[in-house]
C-alpha cells in the first residue's frame, strides 16, 4: 500500500498544474485586464460598435474628439486632418490606438467592480500635443510626404506629431479609384512613430558621439578632403573638395571624407555600442503607440560600407521618434525625458491617469552632449540660418539621405539649447531634396509655433 | 473609498435595491470562501492515524502492526510490513483482509517460502492464532482486543470535528437562499422556475445530509463541495436558461442514487470487485451504442438522443472505465494483468477518435496514467514508460489525423496562442469574448444575470469559468477552482491510511479526470491550452456530466476512512462510535 499511496502524487501533481495555471492567469488578469474589456467589440464597453469613451483634448483644452456626438472630430477642418494619425478615422484604417489604450480609464472601468461602476458619459482625455502647432506642421509640409516631431525634453510632453500626408476624417478620399498620382500614397501609416528612414547625414550626430565617447581628443583633430577618398578599393564623395577642416567645420560642411575616416577609426564595435545606447534598433512604446524599430546591420559591412553607414548610408535606418529623443539626451546632458502624449485622463471628474515622468537611460557621457551642443549650434550659426531664431540657441544637423533612384529624403534635427523651450525636433520630408533647404524653415515654423504656444500657457 | 462607493451605486445613484446588490455581491463571495474554507479544514485537517487490523507477533516478541487492509509484506523498505531479514524476498507475500474480517496470505515473491501452520502455501486463509513462516522467519497472526479497537476509535479525528458540517451546510444554504433572490430580483420571467429548483436543490442536501446522520456518518465536507459547486453552476442555468435547471436537478437526482448505490457496493470490497467485469462490459456497450446511433453535436459525434433524452455516453463510461481500472493489491502484484486495461483504454481511445472527441480522449488518458502508475508501482518502471510513451504517440498522432481532417478542430488549434488576432472568427471568438467578459466582471462580478456571456454559445458548459468569472467575481472563480483542488488532495492526503489498493486507485483516478477536466475548461477558456470544449465537474451545465461526478464521488467516499465520517466505508468498530 505503501508504494500504491506514494503514486497518487499524479493526482497532487495535476491539482499543483491547475493550481500553478490558475495563478498565472489571476496574474495576467491583473496586468491585462484593461486592455481585455477595452478591445474593440467588447461587449460591455462597445453600444452598436462604438465606444463612448468621452472627449479627447489637446494641451489647450481645444477638444479634437468626441464620442458624444457621433464620434465627431474638431469642427475646423485643418485641426481633423493634422490630427488625425492620433485619433483615428471612422473606418479604422488608421486605428485609434490613443482610444483603446486609455478607454478604461476613461470609462471608470477598474478591476474590483469590472465595468459595473462604468459611468454612461465618458470621460477627459488630455494630450500635450497642440493642435494648433499640429495645423502649422502639417501647413509647411505643404503636401510632401514625411513628419515633423517636436518634444519638451525636459518633461517629455510631445508638442507635435505630424505626419503628411493626411485627410479630413468627416470627409476621407476614395483611394480606390487612382486620380491621386500617389498623394496619398501610405496615407494610413503614421510616419512619426511608424515609419523607419534612411537618416543621411543626420546620423553623423551617432557616429560623432560614438567617436567622441572613445575618444574626446578627436575634437582637436583636423580632416584633410580631396573632395573623394578611396576606402577599400571604392570611392567615398563629398560634392566638393573641402580642404583641411577642423572637426567642427567638418561637421558643418557634413563632410563625408572625414566621417569615412572617423568611422574608420571608430569600427564596427564603437558604433554599434552607440547605436544601442540611443536604442536606435528598440521598439519605444508612447501611450499606446509603438514606434518602428531603427537598423543598423553592420555584420557583412566591408571596411567601404562602414564608411557609408557612419554616415548615414548604407543600410541604415531611423524612427524619427526615436531619433527625436535622442536629439533631447544631446540637449540635456545625455539624459532625456521620455516621450508622452497623455498627460492625464480623467472619469466623471475624478482623475483617473496621470503622465508618468520618466528618464531615458544614459545616451551618452555628459562631456559628449556638451561638445555636440557647441557642434551643433556651429552648424545652425554658419550653415542653418533659415533655423535661427533670434534670441534663441537652436542646435541642428541635416541630412540629405539618397534613397534609391527616387529623390532624395531630407533630414532635419536638432533642439533648442534653452530653459525655458526646451525643445527638440525632427523634420523628414520625402523627397524633400536637401535636408536644411527643405526642412529648416519647416522646423523654425513649427518650433516658432510651439513657443508661442508655450508662451501663452 | 470612491471604488467601495461605487459597489452600492445603481444606474439611478444609491436606491436600497442598489445598496442591497452592491452588498450582496461583497456577501457572495464571503460566503463562498467561508463555505470552501470549512470543508477544507475540515478535509485537510484531520490527523492520519493509522488503523491498526491485526498484529503479528514475532517468535522475538516483537509485535509489528498490520494497518491496511492489503499489506505488502517484505524486505524493501516500501513494504508495509518491513522484514528486515535476508532470507525474506523484497517482495514476498500480500497479507488480505477480508470482507467478513477474515484473513488471507498470498505468496507473490516468495517461490514457495511461504508456509501457514507448517504448510506451504500460494494463497490461502489465515486465522488468528495462526504460525505464518515468510523463509523460516516465524510470526504469529493476534487480532485486536476490543477495547483496543476503542481507545484507536476515540484517539482517530473524528469527521467534522470543530468544523460542523451541519453548520457548514446551512451557511451553503443561506448562500443558496441569496443566490435565489438575487436571481429572481434580476430576471422578470421564470422566477417560479428559479425559486422552485433552488427549493428542491436545498431539500434534497438536507435529505441527504440527515439520512447519512441516520446511519451514524457524520462527513458531509465531499457533498457540500459538491452542492456548492452545484449552487453556481444553477444559478448560470438560472441567469441564461431557467429552462435547463430542471433538467440538472433531475440528473443529479440520478446522479445521488448512483452515488449512493456505488457508495454502497464499495463497502464491500468483494461486491466491488465483482462490479468490475459488469462495468468493464457496460463500458463497451455504451461505446458501441454510441457508435451506432451517435450524433453529431459542435463537431463530435458523442451524443445519443433516446426518446427526447440526450445523454453523452462518454460521461458514464468514466465511470466504468475506473471500476475496471481499480484493483486490489494481491491482484496487482501477483497478476499483473496490465496488459488487459491497456487494450481497455486502447479500444475507448479508437472509439473517442472516430467519434471525434478529444477533449474526452485526453481525459481518459490522464485517467488511464492514474491507474498505470499506481497498478504499476511493483513494475519495473521502465515498462510503465514504454507503455506511456507509446499511448502519447498515438493520441499525438490522432490529434494530427484531426487536425488535418477536420475543420473545426484546426480552427481551434491555429488560434491558439494568439486568439487577439482572431477576435471575430472561429479561431479566436470564444477566447477573447470570454477574456473581455472576465476582465469587464472584475474581482466580484456584475451580478447574477447580468452579464453577457449567457447570449454566447456553450458558455455555461465550454466557457463556464468566464461565465462565473463575469457574473459572480473573478474571486468565485478562483474559489471554484480550489474547492475541486481541495477534493484532489483530500484523496492524496487519505491515502496514507488507505484500507484497500482499491478504493485509492478509483479516488485517484477519478480525481485526475476531475482536475484534467478542470485544467482543460479553464485554461481552454483563457487560451493557456487549445479550447477542446469539456465541462467542469458540478458547474458546466449537462446532465451525463453531472451524473458521472456524482458517481464518481463515491470512490471518494470510499477512501474517507475518518471515525464515523463516510457511508461508504463500514464503521470500523462493531457499533461504531454512539458517543
Amino acid at each position: 500500500m505503501k508504494s500504491i499511496s506514494a503514486r497518487t502524487s499524479f493526482a497532487l501533481i495535476l491539482a499543483s498544474i491547475l493550481l500553478f495555471g490558475l495563478l498565472s492567469f489571476v496574474i495576467r488578469f491583473f496586468l491585462y485586464a484593461d486592455r481585455w474589456v477595452s478591445f474593440v467589440g467588447s461587449p460591455h464597453v462597445y453600444t452598436n460598435g462604438r465606444l463612448d469613451t468621452g472627449d479627447i483634448l489637446d494641451r489647450s483644452g481645444e477638444v479634437l474628439y468626441s464620442s458624444d456626438r457621433d464620434q465627431s472630430y474638431s469642427d475646423n477642418v485643418l485641426i481633423r486632418t493634422a490630427t488625425l494619425h492620433l485619433l483615428g478615422d471612422r473606418e479604422g484604417n488608421i486605428p485609434a490606438r490613443l482610444i483603446s489604450s486609455f478607454a478604461s480609464k476613461l470609462f471608470g472601468y477598474n478591476k474590483l467592480t469590472g465595468t459595473s461602476a462604468m459611468e454612461t458619459k465618458g470621460g477627459e482625455l488630455h494630450l500635450s500635443v497642440s493642435a494648433q502647432v499640429q495645423a502649422i506642421a502639417l501647413q509647411a509640409m505643404n503636401g510632401r510626404k514625411g513628419t515633423v516631431g517636436v518634444y519638451n525634453y525636459r518633461s517629455g510632453e510631445i508638442l507635435c506629431a505630424v505626419s503628411s500626408p493626411s485627410f479630413d476624417p468627416l470627409n476621407p478620399p476614395n483611394l480606390d479609384s487612382d486620380n491621386f498620382d500617389g498623394r496619398y500614397d501610405g496615407v494610413y501609416v503614421y510616419r512619426f512613430f511608424r515609419s523607419a528612414y534612411t537618416p543621411g547625414s543626420i546620423f553623423k550626430l551617432t557616429t560623432l558621439a560614438a567617436a567622441l565617447e572613445q575618444d574626446p581628443a578627436i575634437q582637436n583633430e583636423s580632416f584633410n578632403c580631396s573632395g573623394s577618398l578611396i576606402v577599400n578599393g571604392e570611392r567615398i564623395t563629398c560634392p566638393r573638395a573641402h580642404g583641411t577642416q577642423s572637426l567642427e567645420d567638418a561637421l558643418a560642411n557634413s563632410c563625408n571624407c572625414a566621417f569615412a575616416q572617423i568611422t574608420g577609426e571608430l569600427g564596427k564595435e564603437g558604433l554599434l555600442k552607440q547605436a544601442k545606447a540611443i536604442r536606435l534598433e528598440e521598439k519605444l512604446s508612447v501611450d499606446g503607440f509603438s514606434t518602428a524599430r531603427g537598423h543598423l546591420d553592420l555584420s557583412e559591412a566591408d571596411e567601404n560600407a562602414l564608411a557609408w553607414a557612419g554616415i548615414g548610408q548604407y543600410t541604415d535606418q531611423i524612427n524619427p521618434c526615436q531619433y527625436m529623443v535622442f536629439m533631447g539626451a544631446i540637449a540635456n546632458g545625455g539624459i532625456a525625458a521620455e516621450p508622452w502624449l497623455v498627460s492625464s485622463a480623467s472619469c466623471a471628474g475624478r482623475e483617473s491617469y496621470r503622465a508618468d515622468r520618466q528618464q531615458t537611460p544614459r545616451m551618452l557621457s555628459e562631456q559628449t552632449a556638451k561638445i555636440l551642443r557647441g557642434l551643433m549650434r556651429h552648424n545652425v550659426e554658419t550653415m542653418y540660418g533659415a533655423v535661427d531664431i533670434p534670441g534663441l540657441p537652436v542646435c541642428a544637423k541635416s541630412g540629405t539621405a539618397e534613397v534609391g533612384s527616387d529623390a532624395n529624403t531630407a533630414t532635419f534635427a536638432g533642439f533648442v539649447a534653452s530653459e525655458r523651450y526646451p525643445l527638440a525636433f525632427i523634420v523628414v520630408v520625402e523627397s524633400g531634396g536637401a535636408g536644411s533647404v527643405a526642412g529648416a524653415p519647416i522646423a523654425r515654423t513649427v518650433l516658432e509655433s510651439c513657443i508661442n504656444v508655450m508662451d501663452g500657457e | 473609498m470612491n471604488i467601495i462607493l461605487d459597489f452600492f451605486r445603481g444606474q439611478d445613484g444609491f436606491t436600497v435595491l442598489s445598496i442591497y446588490h452592491g452588498t450582496l455581491r461583497l456577501v457572495l463571495p464571503l460566503m463562498a470562501l467561508l463555505i470552501v474554507f470549512r470543508s477544507a479544514r475540515s478535509l485537510l485537517g484531520f490527523r492520519r492515524e493509522p488503523e491498526v487490523w491485526a498484529w503479528l507477533r514475532l517468535a522475538t516478541g516483537e509485535l509489528l502492526p498490520v494497518t491496511h487492509w492489503e499489506n505488502l509484506m517484505g524486505r524493501k523498505k516500501s513494504a508495509d510490513i518491513v522484514l528486515n531479514f535476508a532470507t525474506v524476498s523484497k517482495n514476498h507475500a500480500v497479507l488480505t483482509r477480508l470482507d467478513d474480517g477474515g484473513w488471507s496470505i498470498t505468496d507473490i515473491g516468495a517461490k514457495g517460502k511461504l508456509e501457514v501452520n507448517g504448510r506451504r502455501v500460494l494463497s490461502g486463509p489465515v486465522n488468528y492464532g495462526d504460525r505464518i513462516s515468510l523463509a523460516g522467519l516465524e510470526m504469529v497472526l493476534e487480532p485486536v482486543s476490543r477495547q483496543e479497537a476503542k481507545l484507536q476509535a476515540d484517539s482517530r479525528t473524528k469527521a467534522g470535528k470543530g468544523n460542523s458540517p451541519g453548520l457548514t451546510l446551512l451557511l451553503l444554504t443561506l448562500f443558496q437562499l441569496l443566490v435565489t433572490v438575487e436571481l429572481i430580483l434580476n430576471r422578470t420571467e421564470d422566477r417560479v422556475t428559479i425559486m422552485t429548483s433552488f427549493g428542491i436543490l436545498i431539500c434534497i442536501q438536507w435529505i441527504l445530509f440527515f439520512g447519512q446522520k441516520l446511519i451514524r456518518r457524520s462527513g458531509f465536507e465531499v457533498e457540500t463541495i459538491a452542492f456548492f459547486l452545484i449552487s453556481i453552476g444553477l444559478g448560470i442555468c438560472g441567469a441564461g436558461n431557467p429552462g435547463e435547471m430542471y433538467k440538472q436537478l433531475i440528473s443529479m437526482g440520478i446522479g445521488i442514487a448512483m452515488f449512493l448505490g456505488l457508495g454502497f457496493c464499495l463497502r464491500d470490497l468483494e461486491t466491488a470487485k465483482r462490479l468490475r467485469y459488469l462495468a468493464a462490459g457496460f463500458g463497451v456497450l455504451l461505446f458501441l451504442a454510441n457508435l451506432a446511433l451517435g450524433r453529431t453535436i459542435n463537431g463530435s459525434r458523442n451524443w445519443i438522443f433516446i426518446g427526447g433524452f440526450s445523454f453523452q455516453p462518454s460521461e458514464l463510461v468514466k465511470l466504468c472505465f475506473i471500476l475496471t481500472g481499480a484493483s486490489t493489491m494481491d491482484r496487482i502484484v501477483t497478476r499483473r494483468n496490465l496488459l488487459a486495461f491497456v487494450f481497455y483504454m486502447a479500444f475507448i481511445g479508437a472509439c473517442l477518435v472516430v467519434l471525434n472527441d478529444f477533449g474526452s480522449a485526453a481525459i481518459f488518458f490522464v485517467g488511464f496514467l492514474a491507474i498505470a502508475l499506481l497498478r504499476s508501482s511493483s513494475y519495473p518502471s521502465g515498462m510503465l514508460v514504454l507503455v506511456g510513451v507509446g499511448m502519447m504517440a498515438v493520441l499525438v498522432l490522432a490529434a494530427v489525423l484531426a487536425i488535418e481532417h477536420f475543420p473545426h478542430v484546426a480552427d481551434r488549434f491555429s488560434g491558439y496562442g494568439h486568439v487577439w488576432e482572431h477576435p471575430f472568427d472561429n479561431k479566436g471568438y470564444q477566447q477573447t469574448h470570454s477574456l473581455m467578459c472576465i476582465a469587464a466582471g472584475g474581482l466580484f462580478g456584475l451580478g447574477l444575470g447580468k452579464g453577457w456571456m449567457r447570449y454566447m454559445a456553450a458558455s455555461d458548459t465550454d466557457l463556464v469559468f468566464a461565465y462565473v468569472c463575469e457574473e459572480w467575481g473573478l474571486i468565485m472563480g478562483v474559489l471554484m477552482i480550489f474547492a475541486l483542488a481541495m477534493l484532489g488532495l483530500f484523496v492524496v492526503r487519505s491515502s496514507k491510511v488507505a484500507r484497500s489498493s482499491f478504493y485509492t486507485i478509483g479516488a485517484t483516478a477519478a480525481m485526475s479526470i476531475w482536475m484534467v477536466q478542470a485544467i482543460l475548461n479553464v485554461f481552454g477558456t483563457v487560451d493557456f491550452l487549445p479550447l477542446t470544449g469539456v465541462t467542469f465537474p458540478f458547474v458546466s451545465n449537462g446532465g451525463s456530466s453531472m451524473m458521472s461526478c456524482w458517481a464518481m464521488m463515491a470512490f471518494l467516499k470510499a477512501c474517507d476512512t475518518r471515525q464515523n465520517a463516510s457511508f461508504a466505508v463500514k464503521l470500523s468498530t462493531k457499533g461504531g462510535d454512539r458517543g
